[in-house]
């Protein structure tokens, strides 16, 4: 039997008043696969990563995450996606390891404390379990952050322009944690890096004014004339 | 390190996400650990507290006390409760906000329902907590210049049925308003015209109640069965709607 794609949109379309933020975007993605979205701003990138993170519902079309359907079974879609973001979602005033063990207990993980003290370890920040978030660094705290989006094993990641606010050293261990967890997932970046986007990528997406301008595996695509693309996309400014 | 993190992380099958029950009780406890530990909310809404029955003191310290002194003291005292209120609801909210946290919850498995159960409940017991330290302090202050009919004790029957009202209505109008320009404001305009009929039920229940008599006997029903079915209509609906705000 042949595996559902990991991400399925069939023209997904989301207006907001007036404006459309995204215009009947469509594509495929297989599992394993990582994706990396580039577009100006307001050309729909996050409200694209919203979506398949059912934080926001298309206003028609079609979205499966791991042939889940998300209009119809938005909850099975959660267990599947991990989302991190600039934001870390994570409660100031709480511990790390208080504010895992929600997450964990929300998704109903088995042995949530154990998992949750499993990940911290893995992120290198056990020894600082039992101190409230409002302490960390920024890279601290994105480490934490990693932990969440991961607390419930997803099968597919999102990283909203997951670089913003750290710095060089931060990268660095965020791009060996995230090499370390590629395997068996889909990946979903949006990010204004190019250089990043486009070496992380296995599959590009271009987008501007809520439309798809281009889609495809980074294999038949051609770095200079993809380039010469973004440039030209980012002249296209917000729909 | 690598090897534990790619173990740690290693995808697995799907667990059953819990019961709608079992998430308003994580959720509710997530607030409560929040609060207690920072006491953030309650301390200023009992300084909040205190300055408005200041305040108050000031504005009625030339009346005369007399039995019509004690007409005004049921509105006296909603007008504490209420202002007070605001203040807590606006930072209830604020908290989620900060670092994108009710994203964060929205992303799991929830039960909208929960989330707003958790946090209507989690703003009862706060604003219940104030009234237990502000409302003796207001009747010190205002009440006893007076004698308030023996009914007078029957008031905390309104005080509980007005602010399960003020937390369900307060929490849904602060998840509309907690991503809205100037939202502390925006609050207090959407609130006071969405609670008046509570307002004007619980004010009317609790000085009946101060005056007794006939007063009492005319209007404490009515009032109290007119507060009690706009707490169940409205908390219904926002529970329902809850959905549609936090996603829409």
């Amino acid at each position: 039997m042949t595996q559902p794609p990991a991400i399925e949109a069939a023209k997904v379309s989301k207006v907001f008043g007036a404006r459309k933020a995204l215009d009947k975007v469509s594509f495929s993605l297989p599992q394993g696969a990582f994706l990396s979205v580039f577009g100006p701003n307001g050309a729909g990138k996050t409200t694209l990563l919203r979506i398949l993170a059912t934080l926001s519902k298309p206003t028609s079309g079609d979205v499966r995450v791991g042939g889940v359907a998300l209009k119809e079974q938005p909850d099975a879609a959660r267990q599947e996606v991990g989302l991190i973001s600039h934001a870390p979602m994570l409660y100031p005033d709480l511990t790390a390891e208080e504010n895992l063990m929600l997450y964990a207990q929300l998704y109903g993980v088995e042995n949530p404390r154990q998992r949750v003290l499993e990940l911290l370890d893995a992120v290198g920040l056990k020894h600082r379990r039992l101190d409230v978030v409002r302490t960390f660094s920024r890279g601290m705290t994105q480490r934490v952050s990693i932990a969440r989006a991961l607390i419930n094993n997803p099968s597919v990641v999102l990283l909203d322009e997951p670089y913003a606010g750290l710095d060089p050293h931060a990268v660095e261990i965020f791009d060996e944690l995230l090499a370390t967890v590629r395997e068996g997932r889909t990946f979903v970046m949006v990010s204004h890096d190019l250089d990043k986007g486009f070496a992380m990528a296995s599959h590009l997406l271009v987008l501007a004014r809520g439309k798809v301008v281009s889609f495809g595996e980074k294999e038949d695509t051609d770095r200079a004339q993809f380039e010469a693309l973004y440039r030209e996309t980012v002249g296209m400014g917000v729909a | 390190m690598a090897k534990d993190y790619a173990k740690a992380t290693a995808v697995a099958g799907r667990p059953a996400a819990p019961s709608a029950l079992r998430q308003f009780s994580v959720l509710l406890r997530k607030d409560l650990t929040q609060e207690f530990r920072t006491k953030e909310m309650l301390v200023s809404m009992v300084v909040y507290a205190v300055l408005v029955i200041i305040v108050l003191g000031v504005a009625l310290s030339f009346a005369k006390p007399s039995q019509e002194y004690l007409e005004v003291c049921g509105g006296l005292l909603w007008v504490l409760i209420v202002f007070t209120s605001l203040l807590g609801l606006n930072k209830s909210f604020s908290r989620e906000k900060e670092n994108g946290c009710l994203e964060g919850l929205l992303l799991a498995p929830v039960d909208r329902g929960a989330i707003f159960l958790a946090k209507a409940v989690s703003n009862l017991i706060f604003i219940l907590l104030v009234e237990v330290l502000a409302v003796p302090l207001f009747w010190f202050f205002f009440a006893s210049f007076a004698t308030p009919a023996e009914t007078a004790w029957l008031s905390v029957v309104p005080l509980l049925v007005g602010s399960v009202g003020i937390a369900g209505v307060g929490t849904l109008l602060s998840t509309i308003t907690v991503n809205t320009r100037g939202k502390d404001v925006m609050l207090a305009l959407l609130f006071v015209p969405v609670v008046f009929p509570l307002l004007y039920a619980c004010v009317s229940a609790t000085t009946a109640t101060l005056l007794g008599g006939e007063v009492f006997a005319a209007t404490w029903t009515v009032s109290l069965v007119l507060a009690a079915g706009y707490d169940v209509i409205m908390i219904l609906a926002a529970w329902v709607l809850y959905d549609f705000v936090v996603t829409a």
